[in-house]
């Protein structure tokens, strides 16, 4: 049993928030290692090959986002979870660019941090859509080969583009896209209209999947960041 | 730099009223009194004025000159010559420069010692403002040290469900921290107006939706009732800080509006603006309070509530966006919040918010 349990590296100089992110993921199941500098955190990386990183960006020998850098140089693809302070939204944008796959904003709950690593965890290899493959999330599915999308059953009609868009949010459920990765997924390109264009067509997309503020049951926004489909 | 060729030009435009008004007035006295003695005191007076309402020495320097120019050579004998030879003439110039000079002098001091009583007040705010915190933060500290210690010393002899009680109520308090220390850094991202607040048009149904998730994770029981447009728009704003004013104002009505049954936030967009409102149907603001709400008079008595910070921090917030906030009584009781923002990002007409609040 133990051998199969996940292993997760936590990257944090702070030993208290180290200990109990620890100590919540072990009585959960899953096997943790810990390191305090960027440095220490490479070294076990190499060594521990863990399955997940939760990463401070804070550490006092480097940006936590050189071991970012570090890690998907190394052709991995574990996902990495960063703890974010509130307010440096264009701080989010760089780390999730530079491949980081998801941010949790400090101070956050059990609940909460579980849930992202779950997510993280599941969603480790997202490829490009294989045919025949559906995804599904409660009440929502995506047939990728028929490029039909369904809420409960009934087709809902979307646009080419906000089929594109929805589509590239379910291939990457879980993970936060930037407001700039979706549009290069998407349209390839980006100028100045970008942002507006895709934030239009985000607002056609919650209206025809039934979202109301504060219950958009299956794409999540992230103010100022980008969006995230959700993955359970 | 605007403002400084501004000063300049007032200064220079006052300087020359002054002179001007001198020269008539003694002009006009020539015509029915001997004015030799009285005119150069009459400039002497000017200057002293001039030196009073001006920065700094330069106008008063340079009005006295002109002062003992037009003094020798319109009202000394010979008269409508120069003559800057005769020592009386000498002398009486000196006397005006000595006396611009000095009312300069004392009138820079004088502006330099307003400059440093203000500084004073403003660090006297700033430290009845720490202090008023760092009494707030006791109380949960205190909370937060007991208990844990409690459970670590009593761990075998405690019931569990008085260890979870305890342990409950750690966490409340340190999320109470939480939201506090998210208010101060608010009030430091902007610091007094002054720092120019990084706009982002944002999209109005993402920011609601946003404010919601986070409100409903805090009070899970409270419904909110949201009315905005229907249409896609976009406000420029620091979505950051407008997210801690609507949460703010939220939170106000969950822990003020005493026998609130409904809670609504409403957007609407009039006149080039988009309006927010936060309404309760409570218990409405004391009308004692109802003047000082946003001016972060805080009650140290008052302990927990902190609103006094919560609401000053609306305030400072919205105005750094060059919007406005009132607060007023409904009539049929409650409590109704109102804040506004441009729509369209540049300068603030400052006359707009008051078309915004009726």
């Amino acid at each position: 049993m133990s051998n199969n349990k996940y292993k997760v590296l936590i990257v944090d100089d702070e030993a208290n928030i180290c200990s109990f992110i620890a100590a919540i993921l072990e009585s959960n199941g899953y096997q943790v290692l810990t390191a305090d500098t960027c440095a220490q955190g490479r070294m076990i990386f190499a060594s521990h090959h863990p399955d997940l990183i939760v990463l401070d960006l804070g550490l006092p020998d480097a940006d936590g986002s050189e071991l970012v850098g570090a890690v998907r140089a190394a052709g991995s693809a574990a996902p990495i979870l960063v703890l974010s302070a509130r307010s440096d939204e264009g701080e989010k944008i760089r780390v999730l660019d530079l491949g980081a796959n998801d941010y949790i904003t400090k101070p956050f709950g059990t609940g909460e941090l579980l849930a992202r690593v779950r997510a993280a965890l599941r969603n480790a290899r997202p490829g490009p859509a294989v045919p025949g493959q559906m995804f599904r999330v409660r009440g929502l599915a995506i047939d990728y080969d028929t490029r039909t999308v369904t809420l409960d059953g009934a087709e809902v009609r979307l646009t080419q583009t906000e089929f594109n868009i929805v589509a590239l949010l379910a291939q990457h459920a879980g993970k936060v896209l930037t407001y700039s990765a979706l549009i290069q997924g998407v349209w390839g390109t980006a100028d100045a209209g970008s942002v507006k264009k895709l934030q239009v067509n985000m607002a056609n997309i919650r209206k025809k999947l039934g979202a109301r503020p504060g219950e958009n049951p299956y794409i999540l926004n992230e103010l100022g960041v980008g969006y995230r489909m959700y993955s359970e | 730099m605007r403002k400084r060729a501004q000063k300049m030009l007032r200064c220079s435009a006052l300087t020359g009223l002054i002179l001007a008004a001198t020269l008539l007035i003694s002009l006009f006295l020539q015509e029915f009194i001997p004015v030799d003695a009285l005119v150069p005191s009459l400039f002497i007076l000017a200057v002293f004025v001039v030196a009073l309402v001006t920065d700094g020495y330069a106008y008063g320097i340079a009005a006295s000159l002109i002062s003992v120019l037009c003094v020798n050579y319109a009202f000394t004998a010979p008269y409508l010559t120069f003559s800057l030879t005769l020592p009386e003439n000498l002398v009486s110039a000196l006397i005006m420069l000595a006396v611009t000079i000095s009312t300069s002098t004392l009138t820079v001091q004088r502006r330099r010692q307003a400059e440093i009583r203000s500084e004073t007040a403003r660090e006297a705010m700033r430290a009845n403002l720490l202090r008023a915190i760092s009494h707030d933060l006791r109380t949960p500290l205190t909370t937060i040290y007991g208990s844990c210690s409690a459970i670590i010393e009593n761990y075998d002899r405690l019931p569990k469900a008085q260890q979870i009680k305890l342990l409950g109520e750690v966490r409340e308090e340190a999320e109470w921290l939480i939201r506090m220390v998210e208010n101060l850094l608010s009030v430091t991202r902007i610091d007094g107006g002054r720092l120019q607040i990084a706009k982002t048009p944002t999209v109005l149904e993402e920011l609601i939706d946003s404010v919601l998730i986070k409100f409903r994770k805090r009070y899970p029981g409270q419904a909110v009732t949201v009315e905005i447009p229907d249409e896609f728009l976009t406000v420029p704003m620091d979505a950051v800080l407008i997210e801690q004013v609507l949460i703010n104002l939220l939170e106000n009505a969950v822990q003020h509006a005493v026998g609130m049954r409904q809670l609504w936030l409403r957007v609407a967009c009039r006149g080039g603006q988009a309006i927010f409102e936060v309404e309760d149907d409570g218990c409405g603001i004391p009308r004692d309070k109802l003047g000082e709400l946003f001016n972060g008079r805080m009650d140290v008595a008052d302990g927990h509530k902190f609103m006094g910070i919560g609401l000053s921090v609306c305030a400072t917030i919205i105005k750094a966006h060059g919007g406005g906030i009132t607060a007023e009584n409904r009539r049929e009781g409650g409590a109704l919040f109102r804040f506004w923002l441009a729509l369209e990002d540049g300068p603030a007409p400052a006359a707009a918010g008051k078309e915004g609040s009726h």
